[in-house]
């Protein structure tokens, strides 16, 4: 029967069966002599590394990994706020790299460039959010949804008009004319799985959108 | 891929390698990014000649990183160098996936998938080429048999058995020649120069 420290050294190499790999791990937990043994073939067997044919790691991997391990300190909108809604406690746990990625996928910083950084702030506390492309953000929450656009002015004799769309059905939620900033509550609740449409209508009242959306988002 | 001239990091410049990783440990980037600037190249050379594929070697390397940078707090001195430990951290990983992906192991490399040739290695890493070659010649030295369990062992991944059923030897005979081979190593690498306790990738070595 072979004594522990036979297999130190093919423990370096990481060559041990699984049984005799857990046969030395537990007497290394025990024993310093061997566990210094260990390190000095460790060390002997990392030496082989350096038989490898050099190749490059791609620039890529620098970035990524010290993106990786960047502690999250610089995300404004993350800033401790009482009234979270799940979407951002969950993207609170994310690196700030990653955030800023989420948020530019979302256009928030878009807007907040042309609108004032504290209602972004605002928007973005008051619950979940998804961005609506070309005409600006939906802010949800509670059943409570509203649409912050900044848009230029509809065509003339036209009207932007926001709808609700559940199960495949439009409903309508409200008009706005656009030309600036906009915040337009709808007048319809919303849940999860909505879809929330922007669409240029001749008049408001209709029943039905009478065209191709502008934008759309989901919640 | 080198963090650009010595005279960069001044904080940084004149640590010892446990120096860095102690600052690792307290949450330093630049002392990481140093430590990734020195043995990236070599742990990615392993990770490729181990897994055999690009994209697999870089997952491998980012994975063996993370677990420096989230386990520099733990890291006992008495385990040696900081450099043994991110080969080591790093072998075991390449080892880990190409067991677990049961990559064919012994074929030459796929086309394509060879690394890029990184040139020389900057100044500042002038110890690398120094010991690969130094190592390369303190294989040469040994017994074609200790030579190829090694190779076998070590970059294709195989257990002592796996090495037992393809030598066509019995087990008894793979595990001495396991350890006669490591201590041949060991012996050849002190003839070849390579200093294992002491700080051997700088220039004072």
């Amino acid at each position: 029967m072979e004594h522990v420290d036979e297999l130190i050294p093919a423990h370096a190499l990481r060559s041990l069966d699984l049984p005799d790999e857990q046969a030395v791990e537990a007497h290394l937990a025990v024993c310093e002599r061997c566990r210094r043994q260990l390190a000095e073939f460790e060390a002997v067997a990392a030496t082989l590394a350096y038989a490898a044919p050099p190749a490059a790691p791609p620039p890529a991997l620098r970035d990524s990994l010290l993106s990786a391990i960047q502690p999250v300190i610089e995300a404004p909108a993350v800033a401790a706020r009482p009234e979270r809604g799940p979407f951002w406690s969950r993207v609170a746990l994310v690196s700030a790299p990653a955030l800023a990625a989420l948020a530019l996928a979302l256009g928030i910083w878009n807007l907040s460039l042309r609108s004032d950084l504290d209602s972004t702030r605002q928007q973005l506390a008051a619950g979940s959010a998804v961005h609506l492309s070309g005409v600006g953000n939906v802010v949800w929450k509670d059943g409570q949804a509203t649409l912050y656009a900044d848009i230029g002015p509809a065509p003339a004799g036209k009207v932007y008009e926001a709808w609700v769309i559940r199960d495949g059905t439009p409903i309508a939620a409200g008009t706005f004319d656009g030309g600036g900033t906009t915040e337009l509550r709808l007048d319809r609740s919303v849940e999860d799985g909505d879809t929330v449409a922007v669409t240029v209508e001749p008049a408001p009242g209709r029943e039905q959108p009478s065209g191709k959306p502008i934008a759309a988002g989901r919640l | 891929m080198t963090a650009g001239p010595p005279q960069e990091n001044p904080k940084t410049e004149h640590l010892s390698d446990h120096g860095l990783l102690a600052l690792v440990a307290r949450g330093d980037t630049e002392a990481f990014a140093r430590l990734y600037d020195q043995y990236s190249e070599a742990a990615y050379s392993l990770a490729l000649r181990v897994v055999r594929d690009r994209e697999l070697a870089a997952d491998v390397v980012q994975e063996a990183f993370l677990a420096v940078w989230n386990q520099a707090r733990t890291f006992d001195v008495r385990r040696g160098q900081p450099s043994t430990w991110i080969l080591t951290v790093t072998h075991n990983k390449a080892v880990d996936t190409v067991r677990r992906e049961q990559r064919r192991r012994t074929e030459p490399i796929v086309e394509g998938q060879e690394g890029a040739d990184p040139g020389p290695p900057a100044d500042e890493r002038a110890w690398l080429g120094m010991t690969r070659q130094r190592v390369r010649q303190a294989l040469r030295q040994l017994p074609d048999p200790h030579r190829e369990v090694l190779e076998l062992a070590y970059f294709a991944g195989f257990s002592q058995s796996e090495l037992a059923e393809r030598l066509a030897l019995p087990l008894g005979t793979v595990k001495s020649r396991t350890f006669a081979a490591m201590s041949a190593l060991r012996a050849e690498l002190g003839k070849a120069g390579v200093t294992l306790e002491d700080e051997w990738n700088t220039s004072t070595s």
